[in-house]
């Protein structure tokens, strides 16, 4: 291994070492079953916020492919969520239908749900409460046994995490752990205007998720949409077991405009324009309160990024679908508007940061029909990319522990 | 449709038909079908009529603009949507170097303003 400065972050963390990367866990099938198995069906998943389902009966359905499955989130009379596979325990149809769509939304009176085959009802803890015609099962037909099925589900800061493993290894506390600590205090429910955009993209998952773990790529990618973010560093380097937080400098900001700057002297709502308003960050995001502070990108393990910044945040989120396919998820929360300006306003930032969406998801399908080729084997990091490292570092030893589990039981 | 715009906003009424739209993605699509050209007269007719028509939707509470005033709250959303192409990307229609954004949805792309 060779010497890496002392200021470095790798310096910091040397049990990530320096090697290039291997480059089949992007493109192996075996590799991405495992890494479903043992990580997405194993780990705490963030699938929602709480403000999505305010009331009792509110619900909503997320599909995930990699696991072949969909989760009902419901809310019930009783505030509390629940989380259940949706399907139904008399023939396996779904009991909420979903409207072709990612997700599904709506309300469901006194979250009583009714499959609409045949008309079994489970209310919203998931007890099936009604059966037509009971009477015609045999004795062996027991209600009580055949309640939804139910799926790990807690909140943090009104994230809502779903784990599928029957025993989860860890509570959500113990698998969050520092990151949460890191977080916490930061006015996630107080900004809960959302924009969302998504696409199903043709590369791994963590072609996607490795996009958005650096800055490296800002000065290149981003010259159209971020012409004045070039001139950056990357600081506050942390790391929480599975999760990483790391913050993104800038010197300038996008230059100004007529519409730019008509727009944020409305409502500051932009990561590349300077926001005047004061806002409380919690004590170890921008520690150092530094006036060139722009954001902090953080990761919650496995495929959930969130950016908190002053005044706005903003979340990737990757799932995957196969080895060469995935969804992605880019989420944009601000303050509700007050007024119609204000709505004007925002929707100016959301569209500038669209755009540079559209930049970032550029290159995911050609890196990864790039790496098909086989051409190249490993890939290069610089100490800025040091998010990416660690990420392979989690994912490829829980890989490797599978993978010895297998071989030890198969002697 | 015929869309008349008040009298103050005359300079606006021949962009009125094309770019008064009712969601982003018409307001997208729009865009990425027009000419550099056409971006730039829109954009140039429209920035000086932009303070004039925040003013004048900030009249009525969010989300309740009414009569014409809703076609000069579309002309200013269509503004913002061409913004960045003239200001910063040499009045390009689409977003250079780009995924392609017919495959980029949003959930509140297809309700009207």
């Amino acid at each position: 291994m060779s010497a890496v400065p002392a200021t470095s972050f790798l310096s910091r963390y040397p049990e990530l070492g320096n090697s290039p990367l291997p480059v089949y866990p992007y493109l192996s099938t075996d590799y991405y079953d495992k890494e479903i198995a043992c990580i997405f069906k194993q780990d705490w998943l963030c699938v929602g916020r709480e403000e999505e389902i305010p009331n009792p009966g509110d619900f909503k359905v997320k599909r995930l492919d990699f696991a072949r499955t969909a989760v009902i989130l419901i809310r019930g009379k009783d505030g509390k969520i629940g989380a259940f596979h949706n399907v139904c325990r008399h023939r396996g149809n779904k009991v909420i239908t979903e409207t072709g769509g990612e997700e599904t939304f709506g309300n469901k009176k006194g979250a009583m749900m009714t499959c609409r085959f045949h008309g079994w009802t489970y209310n919203g803890s998931g007890n099936l409460v009604a059966v037509p015609h009971e009477d015609k099962f045999p004795p062996c037909f027991k209600r009580s046994e055949n309640n939804l099925v139910p799926i790990h589900v807690d909140t943090w800061s009104g994230f809502i995490c779903i784990n599928l493993a029957a025993k989860p290894r860890r509570s959500l506390p113990e698998f969050l752990g520092g990151f949460r600590t890191h977080l916490d205090g930061y006015p996630f429910s107080s900004m809960v205007h959302c924009h969302t955009y998504y696409a199903h993209i043709n590369c791994n998952w963590k072609i996607g998720m490795d996009a958005f773990s650096e800055a490296y790529h800002v000065p290149t990618i981003h010259a159209g949409s971020f012409p004045g973010l070039t001139d950056y560093w990357q600081d506050d380097c942390a790391i929480y077991g599975e999760h990483h937080s790391m913050a993104f400098y800038s010197k300038d900001m996008n230059p100004p405009t007529p519409v730019g700057s008509k727009a944020n002297e409305i409502f500051g709502a932009s990561i590349a324009l300077k926001r005047s308003e004061p806002f409380p960050l919690p004590k170890g995001v921008n520690p150092r309160r530094h006036k060139n502070w722009g954001f902090e990108q953080t990761s919650m393990f496995p495929n959930y990024l969130i950016h908190v910044a002053e005044g706005l945040w903003f979340t990737h989120q990757f799932w995957p679908i196969s080895q060469n396919k995935c969804l992605w998820e880019g989420k944009y929360y601000l303050k509700p508007p007050q007024s119609n300006s204000e709505q004007w306003a925002q929707r100016y930032a959301v569209t500038l940061q669209r755009n540079a969406w559209l930049e970032d998801t550029a290159t995911m399908e050609d890196t990864q029909d790039a790496l098909l080729s086989g051409a190249v084997k490993q890939i290069h990091l610089q100490d800025d990319e040091i998010m990416l490292r660690h990420a392979f570092h989690i994912i490829n030893s829980r890989v490797e522990a599978a993978d010895k589990a297998a071989t030890g039981s198969a002697k | 449709m015929s869309i008349r715009l008040p009298k103050q906003f005359s300079e606006l009424q021949p962009f009125a038909t094309t770019w008064a739209l009712a969601t982003e993605y018409e307001r997208a699509a729009q865009r990425r079908r027009s000419q550099p050209a056409e971006l730039k007269a829109f954009y140039d007719a429209a920035i000086k009529k932009l303070p004039a028509i925040l003013k004048r939707v900030d009249k009525y509470p969010l989300g309740q603009i009414k009569g014409v005033d809703v076609h000069l709250f579309r002309l200013a959303l269509s503004l913002a949507e061409v913004a960045p192409h003239v200001e910063f990307y040499g009045c390009d229609p689409k977003v250079p170097f780009a995924f392609a954004e017919e495959r980029m949805f949003g959930f509140h792309c297809a309700i009207p303003d």
